[in-house]
């Protein structure tokens, strides 16, 4: 796995791209970047268009190498397997049938690891992420996130042989395996609540209240604050709805605007009939979770060449400037770990469930690239 | 929360997504995926069971992940499926709970009445209490699989019934009855060009107002075919887009005599009607005939099959089933002929007015022809047969004979005498008595003439009435005129024929215009007897078909008995002639096909003889 990092997005990343392709050792590339007007050129497109070997990759909120994050430039990242890439348009149309356009003969055919990167602004996302499980199952180790960036922007951010493309997933699949640690580091502290109405991923009534009432009711419990909608985003990214799992950590659903009627927008899907926990976290459960997703990912006897990290970008916000503990809880003296700020995270620990998660640690331990 | 709030929630949450969807596959497999999700599971499948003479087959209905092939732990879980090879049940023998050898656990559990529900996991097991709590969701997802089995065998036999619906080729409507009301839910094609109505016109309407009975009312022997309980067949006449037609009409409860569904089913038996109908008519014009049409078997005796009112009448039987009693050969009058008759037939397969003599059931002689066919029918030969009773005819052809040889022969004989006996008086009286002498000559010439002509009269009946020569008529008078001029010196003819006429005629058309020409001069008064003869075109029928031979005289006219009696054919006591010579003529022109008219003229008379034209399919006649 050879790693460079382009502080700029445009002629330098395209020199990068370049030089990589022809190294003799990369049959692949995966590209981390960072929003940047020059990824929306011309010039980049034909870059894209002119490289010889597979690539994939997306443009995140921000990415992680050496130990940093940072919202400027890209990580070009060579691999030394070809990459399988299939990309699924179309995700938000309801009509699109995700599992025709997945070949289930991947794992007979050797593939164990599957990047996967979703548009994070897509609408079904989910049920995307349920064709793969219904599948692959565990058979591919599963390891992404959703791209994309904070602003309201909405952009194509997922990149491939073809340019940039929006609304979007991409399957990279490796015959390389793949150890993943999956944990977020959250507790439970109230609940349950009863999704009594919802619409996708906003929340319109809990226990048959609206639901920022329900919300703010519980959650006033446990802070000296005072919950309003000015201030629910600095409140809410310290207590997070969880989505129960029998045997499994809580699938976490992050609050993150307060609509007219009392709704409450999310990341991520929240059925109606489900019940939810509240959950908070501090900086050392955080910490500590991603240092035990590292530990996890690293415990199998795999003799990884490197590491992959995707974190939730809604840590770096709660975490703010502790968030150099996380990024050094999954820092590795032998091998490069890359990665990047996400839109929500995609994985499987090769045991469980694929979900897509929120505020979650996904650290994968690679072998082989 | 506790483990139990949460086990609680979890069975909760996957209930939610246990329900009959579009499909059994959907149904499965969205629950499946709720299992597999909430449960924290990676592997799982749903078998559908099925028991058979040696054992149990499983049916997959959906597995996670797609392909099993590729799933250590999916394969574990097939193999571990209860065979059904032990006498217990299928519920007996689970659940099964089990590791694979690369440390995934799965368990096997029942769907009552449906099968076996799969879930595997990797790195940790479901436990003992969240296994036996799922009973519930299972019996659930049964009952909801089972749910989408009744409805692909509904839906499968709905299928094939709206197949056979749209394949019938007869007119078909599918009604409901909706408050009271019978609907149309659905109509075929052939309903919609024979009746003139869309399907999406018809839909939801009244059945009566899109089937019209003919003027408004229904035939006697018709049922109200939208009547409750009315599933009887029944005849009835409809307005249809080809105007009125009979149908055969059929309607059937669908789901038994309480249901509110019903099909009505339209079969056009117009064509079937209407050939009945003819049939019926053909009978009642056979049983009335004056002739005996009837059916035998075969054979020396033979049976009779069928019998006609007017064989009946002839053979002088009290019924119809009179016949039944007696075999054939019993009503002929030598039983010989009886297997003469039979071999004949069978041998020719046809016979025409073969003459028998019968006898009738009263022991009555009678003559008859028979005119038939030989048939097989069911393995046998049977004869389909037409008789008709020619007795009188028989009997005047005998009185005939008789007649012509007294005529020809005996008066002859008689004349001869007479006329030698007159010469030998004649030479013994005085002068002044000769008048009587040649008055008594003249009339036994009279009466020779007329013996003659009775022997003319049946040459003509001898020959019949078939004509197969053609007769060019500008010849015929030529000769015509030769002899004229040879006989009848004093006396001037003029011809005219019209181009070149021909007509269907033998030898007896000569003899007929010769008795007209002698008649027109020995009967013709004038000083100078003038008789003319043109041929034309018919003017009283199609000229181009008919042709008038016409013979007009200068003499004292026809008496008005004798023509009347010779136009309408036939004489009285008190309308006669005085002689053969007209009426000869009147026959030879209906033996030939044609018509004779007579009208007086001022001075003289003319006839019209109307023959058929020549088509020239006929050979040319020598009239010598």
């Amino acid at each position: 796995m050879e790693v460079t990092y382009c502080q700029s997005a445009g002629e330098e990343l395209r020199e990068t791209l370049g030089s990589m392709e022809k190294a003799e050792s990369v049959d692949g590339i995966c590209l981390l970047a960072t929003a940047d007007e020059a990824l929306e050129s011309d010039a980049f497109e034909a870059s894209l268009h002119e490289l010889s070997v597979p690539v994939f990759g997306g443009i995140f909120p921000e990415i992680i190498h050496d130990g940093t994050n940072t919202d400027d430039g890209a990580l070009v990242v060579g691999l030394s397997v070809e990459p399988l890439v299939t990309t699924v348009d179309e995700l938000s149309d309801p009509a699109t049938e995700f599992r025709d356009a997945l070949d289930p003969t991947l794992p007979a055919d050797g593939y164990e690891t599957a990047f996967v990167f979703v548009d994070g602004h897509s609408t079904r996302i989910e049920a995307f992420i349920e064709a793969l499980f219904r599948t692959y199952s565990v058979e591919l180790s599963v390891i992404g996130g959703g791209t994309g960036t904070l602003d309201d922007r909405r952009r194509p951010s997922l990149i491939t042989n073809d340019g940039l493309v929006g609304d979007a997933a991409i399957i990279a699949a490796v015959r390389s395996p793949t150890s993943v640690g999956v944990t977020h580091g959250w507790t439970e502290i109230d609940g349950p609540v009863r999704v009594t109405e919802s619409e996708g991923s906003t929340l319109i009534s809990l226990d048959g209240s609206p639901a920022f009432e329900r919300y703010k009711q519980i959650v006033e419990r446990h802070t000296d604050r005072t919950v309003t909608p000015e201030t629910f985003f600095e409140i809410a990214k310290s207590y997070p709805f969880g989505i129960t799992r029998m045997s499994g950590e809580q699938l976490v659903r992050d609050p993150y605007a307060v609509g007219d009627d009392g709704s409450l927008a999310c990341f991520g899907p929240v059925p109606e009939g489900e019940f939810m926990s509240v959950l908070t976290g501090d900086t050392d459960s955080l910490v500590e979770a991603a240092e035990a997703a590292y530990n996890e990912a690293t415990s199998d006897p795999l003799d990884a060449d490197g590491l992959l990290f995707f974190d939730c970008i809604s840590r770096v916000l709660y975490l703010e400037s502790s968030f150099d503990r996380e990024l050094a809880a999954v820092s590795d003296d032998e091998r490069p770990v890359v990665g990047a700020l996400t839109l929500g995270e995609i994985a499987n620990d090769g045991t469980g469930h694929l979900d897509y998660y929120n505020k979650t640690a996904v650290v994968g331990a690679i072998e082989d690239v | 929360m506790t483990d139990r709030q949460r086990r609680i929630q979890t069975l909760y949450e996957i209930s939610l997504s246990i329900g009959p969807k579009a499909t059994l596959t959907e149904t499965a497999d969205d629950a499946l995926l709720e299992y597999l999700q909430k449960l924290n599971c990676s592997v799982g499948a749903v078998f559908q069971h099925h028991t058979t003479p040696d054992g149990s087959e499983y049916d997959t209905i959906v597995t996670i992940p797609a392909d099993p092939e590729s799933n250590a732990t999916l394969q574990a879980m097939i193999d571990a499926l209860p065979d059904g090879a032990s006498d217990e049940s299928l519920a007996d023998q689970l659940p099964i709970s089990d590791h694979t050898d690369d440390g995934a656990h799965f368990c096997l559990q029942e769907l009552p009445d449906f099968g076996v529900l799969a879930l595997g996991k990797h790195g940790g097991e479901i436990d003992d209490i969240t296994r036996s709590s799922l009973r519930p969701l299972n019996e659930k997802l049964a009952e909801a699989c089972r749910s989408k089995l009744i409805e692909r065998r509904h839906r499968i036999e709905r299928n094939r019934f709206e197949a056979v619906f749209d394949a019938i080729p007869e007119p078909v409507v599918n009604t409901v009855v909706d408050d009271g009301v019978e609907r149309v839910k659905q109509v075929n094609t052939p309903f919609e060009s024979v009746f003139g109505h869309s399907a999406a016109a018809a839909r939801g309407q009244p059945i009566e107002t899109l089937i019209t009975p003919v003027d408004g009312e229904e035939t006697g022997e018709q049922t109200e075919p939208t009547a409750v309980g009315g599933d009887e067949p029944a005849t009835a006449s409809y307005e249809t887009e080809d105007g009125p037609c009979e149908f055969l009409v059929r309607r059937v409860a669908v789901g038994g005599p309480e249901a509110d569904e019903y099909i009505h089913l339209y079969v056009d038996i117009s064509v079937e009607k209407q050939h009945q109908q003819e049939l019926e008519r053909y009978e009642r014009l056979v049983e009335n005939l004056p002739i005996g049409v009837y059916r035998t078997t075969a054979g020396p005796d033979g049976e009779f099959r069928l019998v006609n009112q007017g064989l009946v009448d002839i053979l002088e039987a009290s019924s119809a089933g009179e016949f039944e009693t007696i075999s054939v050969s019993e009503i002929y009058a030598e039983g010989a002929s009886r297997e003469q008759f039979s071999d004949l037939l069978v041998e020719q397969g046809a016979v025409e007015d073969v003459e028998l003599e019968l006898r009738t059931l009263n022991g009555n002689t009678i003559w008859a022809t028979v005119t038939g066919r030989a048939v097989e029918e069911d393995g046998e030969t049977v004869f389909e047969l037409a008789l008709q009773d020619i007795t009188e005819r028989k009997e005047r052809q005998q009185q005939l004979a008789v007649l012509n040889r007294v005529l020809r022969h005996n008066v002859r004989n008689a004349m001869n005498v007479i006329k030698g006996n007159t010469r030998l008086l004649s030479e013994a009286v005085e002068t002044s008595e000769q008048s009587f002498i040649d008055a008594i000559e003249r009339r036994v010439e009279n009466l020779e003439q007329l013996s003659n002509k009775a022997g003319t009269m049946r040459s003509l009946f001898d020959q019949g009435r078939e004509v197969t020569a053609i007769i060019e008529m500008e010849q015929l008078l030529e000769e015509v005129r030769a002899d004229f001029e040879s006989k009848h010196p004093e006396a001037e003819l003029t011809v005219a024929v019209f181009n070149s006429i021909a007509v269907q005629a033998d030898v007896r058309l000569k003899m007929a215009i010769h008795e007209l020409l002698d008649n027109a001069v020995d009967h013709n008064d004038s000083p100078e007897p003038e008789v003319t003869v043109t041929v034309a075109p018919a003017e009283s029928k199609p000229p181009d078909h008919w042709a008038d031979i016409t013979i007009t005289d200068n003499g004292p006219g026809i008496h008005e008995d004798e023509w009347k009696a010779i136009e309408s054919g036939q004489e009285t006591p008190l309308q006669h002639g005085t002689g053969l010579g007209l009426w000869l003529v009147y026959w030879t022109v209906s033996l030939l096909g044609g018509e004779i008219t007579i009208s007086g003229l001022d001075s003289g008379t003319r006839i019209v003889l109307t023959l058929p034209r020549a088509t020239g399919d006929q050979p040319p006649s020598q009239v010598d």
